[in-house]
Formats: C-alpha cells, sequence, structure tokens
C-alpha cells in the first residue's frame, strides 16, 4: 500500500523538523512547509491526505489557510488537525472547520494516533 | 396739687385735716413705697415716706427722713441710672428709671422709680414725687429670659457651626476622592457633582449642575445602561454595587466605568435622592487585557519550542536501545517528567492571571460529558504509564458547560492524584447520577491529607506545610477546580486520612437553575 501523504505547516522549524521525524518514523510521507503562504499550491501539486496547520504563523495565520479550504469544492472535505498552542485554539479551529485540534505540546502517541484515524 | 385745690379731693365732706388724714392713710395702703423730696433745700432730702417704703428698704421713717435718695445705693453708685436721674432732678423733668437698691440689711432689690417733680407758681421745682416699685422678681424672670435667649443664641450659633464645618468636613471628602460623584434629584436632574466628575469628563459646573442626567453635553450621558440602572434596577435593589457601564463619548472617547448608585431612603429633605461614584476603569481593563495578551503570547511562545523538546524527548524513549544503560534510561525519562512540569508551570501562569482579574468565563456548550471525562483519563493513564488509573461507571453524554474548564478540573484531579501518590500507584475514578446531579469522584491511596489542611486545600496558593519542598507548584490547582465548578452550579470535597489517601468528589447540576451568575 502506498503510503500516505501529511502536509505539515508551522512556523516554527523546530516543530516542523520535529513532527516530520514522528510522523516519517510511523510511516508516513511527510511534506514540510514553514511558509503558510504556500500551502495551497503544494496541496494542489502534492495531493495530500491530510494537512496539519499550525494556528499563530505569520502573514496568512491557520484559520485563515482553513477558512479558504473550506470554501474551495476541491479542498473542502481534506481532512485538517489545527495543532496550536494558543489558549484559545480549540474554539478558533472549530470555528474555521477543522477535522481535529491538538493542544501543543502534544504526545507524539496522541499525534500518531489521531492522524492515523482520520486517515482511515 | 391743682387738683387738690380745686377740690377734687375734698371727699370726707368734713375738714381739709379728715380728707388729709384719709389721703395719707391711702398712700400707706398703697404697695408702692411713695416719698416726697424737698427741692428747696440742700441735697434734696426725703421729707416724707410711706409704709410700703419702710417695708421696701427695712429701714423706719426716722432712718429715712432727710437723707437723699441716694443712701438706697449704698456702694453700688457707678449705675447709669443714677445720671438719669440726676439730670432728671436738675431739668425738672418725669423720669423712669428700674435701679439697683439695697435694703438694709443688705438685700438687693430692683426699684422701679418714678420720679415726677413739683413746681410752684413761678415755674421753681419744690418737691420731687417718687413712686417706687420692688421689681427684682421681674427684673430676676427678665434677666433669666435673657440669659436663656443667650444660651440659646449660643446654642444655635454652635449647632451652626458644627453644621457648618460638617458640611464642609463632606464637601472636603467629596472633592477629595478619586471617583467621580453625581447627586441627582428624584427627576433625575443633576444636584450637583464633584472636581473629579468635572475633570474626568471634561465639563464645566454650569454645564452640569441643574441639567437632566441625560442631556448632559448634548446628550452625550444619554446612555441607555444608566438609564436602566437610574430607572429600573435602583427603585427596586438599593444600594447597586459594581454595576459597569461602557459608552463611547463623542468628546473623550470610549469609557468603561463601574458605578455605585444608591436612593435614600431617609425621610426627610434627602429622600429619593440619587448618588451615583463613578469609577473609571479604562485604563485598568486595558492594562489587564494587555497583560492577559502578553501572557497568552509568551505561554504560546514558550509552549512552541517545548513542543519539539517534548516531541524528541519521546522519540528517544521509542529509540531507546535494548542495551541501553539504565543510567541514561533514567536520565531521559526523567527529563520527560521535567518538560512536563515546565509544561503545567506555563499552563498554571495562564490560570493565575486569569484568575487574579476575577475573569474565569464559561463558553457553555452541549458537550458528551462521559466521554470527555474518559478521553481525559485516557490521556492522563497514556502519559503516566506506571500507573493504573481505573475508570467506571456513567453519567450523561449530553450536558451543557464548558468542556475545557471541566477537562482542566479533571486533569488537575488526576495530576494531583498521582503528584501525592509517590507509593502506590492506583488512582481510581468513579462517574455516576445522583438524583438530578453528574457526580465524578477521584480516589488516590497516597499520602492523604490531614483534617486542619483539608480546610485550607482549595484557597489559592495553599500548599500543605512541608509539601512545597517535594512537590512543587503554584498551589493554583484546587483552587481552579473550585472556582470552575462552582461557576457550574456545582459543589467540589475532599474526603481523606492521612497515610491513606484521598477522594476528591465533584457534583454538576444537570438540570440549569436560575443560579445567581
Amino acid at each position: 500500500m502506498m503510503s500516505k501523504k501529511v502536509l505539515v505547516c508551522d512556523d516554527d522549524e523546530g516543530i516542523l523538523d520535529m513532527v516530520s521525524f514522528v510522523l516519517e518514523d510511523s510511516g508516513f510521507e511527510v511534506i514540510p512547509e514553514s511558509n503558510s503562504l504556500n500551502v495551497y499550491s503544494l496541496i494542489e501539486k502534492e495531493k495530500p491526505d491530510l494537512l496539519l496547520l499550525d494556528l499563530w504563523m505569520p502573514v496568512l495565520s491557520g484559520d485563515q489557510v482553513l477558512k479558504m479550504l473550506r470554501s474551495n469544492p476541491e479542498t473542502k472535505d481534506l481532512p485538517v488537525i489545527v495543532i496550536s498552542a494558543s489558549t484559545e485554539g480549540q474554539k478558533i479551529a472549530q470555528e474555521a472547520g477543522a477535522s481535529a485540534f491538538i493542544a501543543k505540546p502534544f504526545d507524539i502517541d496522541q499525534l500518531i494516533d489521531r492522524v492515523e484515524l482520520m486517515l482511515q | 396739687m391743682d387738683s387738690f385745690t380745686n377740690e377734687n379731693f375734698s371727699f370726707s365732706h368734713e375738714s381739709l385735716q379728715r380728707d388729709f388724714e384719709l389721703l395719707t392713710k391711702a398712700v400707706d395702703a398703697s404697695i408702692s413705697g411713695v416719698i416726697i423730696t424737698d427741692n428747696q433745700q440742700p441735697d434734696n432730702p426725703i421729707i416724707y415716706c410711706n409704709a410700703a417704703f419702710e417695708r421696701m428698704t427695712g429701714y423706719v421713717r426716722n432712718e429715712i427722713i432727710g437723707r437723699n435718695c441716694r443712701f438706697l445705693q449704698k456702694e453700688d453708685r457707678g449705675q447709669k441710672e443714677r445720671k438719669i436721674l440726676k439730670d432728671a432732678i436738675a431739668e425738672g423733668k418725669h423720669s423712669v428709671v428700674e435701679i439697683r437698691n439695697y435694703t438694709k440689711s443688705g438685700s438687693l432689690f430692683w426699684n422701679e422709680l418714678y420720679l415726677s417733680p413739683i413746681k410752684d407758681e413761678k415755674g421753681n421745682i419744690t418737691y420731687f414725687i417718687g413712686v417706687q416699685h420692688d421689681v427684682t422678681q421681674r427684673k430676676k424672670a427678665e434677666q433669666d429670659l435673657k440669659q436663656e435667649q443667650q444660651s440659646l443664641e449660643r446654642k444655635v450659633e454652635e449647632r451652626t457651626r458644627v453644621i457648618k464645618e460638617s458640611e464642609e468636613y463632606l464637601s472636603s471628602i467629596y472633592q477629595t476622592v478619586r471617583e467621580s460623584l453625581i447627586v441627582l434629584d428624584p427627576e433625575f436632574k443633576v444636584l450637583s457633582v464633584n472636581e473629579h466628575f468635572l475633570r474626568t469628563f471634561k465639563v464645566s459646573t454650569a454645564e452640569t449642575e441643574g441639567q437632566l442626567l441625560y442631556d448632559l453635553g448634548n446628550g452625550q450621558w444619554d446612555i441607555p445602561k444608566l438609564k436602566e440602572l437610574v430607572e429600573q434596577i435602583l427603585p427596586t435593589s438599593n444600594p447597586v454595587e459594581n454595576f459597569e457601564v461602557e459608552h463611547d463619548f463623542p468628546q473623550i472617547g470610549h469609557k468603561t466605568m463601574l458605578l455605585n448608585a444608591y436612593r435614600i431612603e431617609l425621610e426627610g429633605q434627602y429622600k429619593d435622592r440619587i448618588l451615583i461614584a463613578i469609577e473609571d476603569i479604562t485604563d485598568r481593563r486595558e492594562i489587564e487585557r494587555r497583560k492577559d495578551d502578553f501572557l497568552s503570547i509568551a505561554s504560546h511562545e514558550l509552549k512552541t519550542p517545548l513542543t519539539t523538546i517534548k516531541g524528541y524527548v519521546q522519540m528517544m524513549e521509542r529509540f531507546m536501545p535494548e542495551a541501553a544503560d539504565d543510567k541514561f534510561k533514567n536520565i531521559v525519562k526523567k527529563t520527560g517528567s521535567y518538560v512536563e512540569r515546565l509544561n503545567s508551570l506555563i499552563g498554571e501562569l495562564l490560570d493565575v492571571s486569569r484568575i487574579q482579574t476575577g475573569k474565569i468565563e464559561l463558553h457553555k456548550e452541549p458537550f458528551d460529558f462521559d466521554k470527555m471525562l474518559y478521553d481525559t483519563v485516557e490521556g492522563m493513564q497514556t502519559a503516566n504509564k506506571e500507573f493504573d488509573i481505573e475508570i467506571s461507571g456513567k453519567s450523561v453524554n449530553n450536558y451543557v458547560g464548558d468542556e475545557l474548564q471541566l477537562v482542566q478540573v479533571v486533569n488537575n484531579l488526576l495530576s494531583n492524584a498521582i503528584k501525592y501518590s509517590p507509593n502506590a500507584h492506583k488512582i481510581v475514578v468513579h462517574t455516576s447520577l445522583v438524583s438530578d446531579f453528574l457526580k465524578v469522584s477521584v480516589t488516590d491511596y497516597g499520602m492523604g491529607i490531614s483534617i486542619e489542611d483539608q480546610k485550607n486545600i482549595f484557597e489559592r496558593f495553599y500548599r500543605v506545610g512541608d509539601i512545597q519542598q517535594h512537590f512543587p507548584g503554584m498551589g493554583i490547582g484546587l483552587y481552579v477546580c473550585e472556582q470552575v465548578i462552582k461557576k457550574h452550579g456545582g459543589t467540589i470535597w475532599v474526603e481523606s486520612e492521612k497515610g491513606k489517601g484521598s477522594t476528591f468528589s465533584f457534583t454538576l447540576p444537570l438540570n440549569e437553575r436560575k443560579n445567581d451568575e
């Protein structure tokens, strides 16, 4: 079976590295991206199965990206897990149309479980 | 003596002698003292006195005749009435004076003296007739009255002074307070405002006093919430405290105000006046907001690298070679637990801030309570594999409340149970329906809490005695739990025995009651 493709967008390189490392270790193909402005073109180009999205990012915030994806028929059904350290994160994610929310810092088992659940 | 010579006094029809005797008897029968002095002789001596004069003065006739009248004043010579008498005598005029006289035994009596001159046909003053009344009683009454009046006047003055002083005192307080104060009459017209009001709202006394509250500053004060306060709330619940009003003033901008209002209920001239104290908390709110923003950003920024560290530490554990040194395994494990502690400290930082500003706001939405509880326990179990957390029972799938806050409560109770069970590894969570409440209990078999400490553990920053050294934290967890549960209308309590463990339980009402917020 082809490994599932996960697009990870977070402006923090440390988290990008770590999450890529964790997910690749669990057998996923990971596309890391630190600039939220590139998310849409990457989705078109790479056709990921899931998006892991941070909220607080410069220029274009995660919830803006998400709302944009939800309003586009081609991407409206893409599973999106929002990961954020913001106290309001869960609420913002829900309102923007996230499939799931994980608060930072998270347990890697919890992250993997959630990603796998979404991709079933 | 004209009337006498005109025979008006010829009433005996006998002789002049008889008439004279009668007249003398009549004069003696008078209660007024009567004397005649002879002005033709040196020093105007008394040549006649009646019986009443003797009684009044205590002297007998032979002690009186030949003396000048002044002998009755004894040593009390300085009286101004003497001058009046002297002038009247010199000018031959009628005179009435009230003069202090003394009886033979020396006691004072007030003498009301009528003095009238007798003239001969050439107009020379030959005699004076003096008629005297002892007016001591009247004089005394007059003096008493005067004294009474004076003392009354003094009292009135004193009272007026006290009132004025207290008015000034009140006014100085009124003008000194660093809060705006308005006094309204029952028709909501402004009676007065203090300096602070004028300064804060940039108006003058003339623009405010006498105006209808809502008309102030061209209707700037026509604030619906203020209207509601004075017209609807205040008449039924007096006084009103900490009533928050936000308003955009055209001149001075947006203001957040905290109002206390009081309607005077005391019968009298001030009845139904309304006092309004306004605290401008615009700046305070702004500072609180900035602090909250700062803490949110700080916690977000701190948690970001922590996420990476936590992930790598967990990966280290995952990649731990079977053959790795126990020391090394231990180091990795400890690193993990300290990362957790750092994470919860960052979380507490936000909680402390939110609680200190009195802001635990509930975002109530329906959610699956049992699922929340089971998920939270599972999360805790995953993170603390050396513990065995048992969960049983069920309450409701649909509960309306703040899910995130309740997750925090359960997490706090579980992490306390874990933290204070250094030698036990079992925790039991049970949930159930009790009447129209749901109940959750978290039981540990750890160190337990003494009866004295049980009373205080829900207080902010309370740490049990020697606990601080071994189990660091801010002492905020249970305080947060209690606040959150209370805000949901529930109760939280503990049952514990030292050395045997503790059970923390909370209940939440299922039927939304009218809780006073």
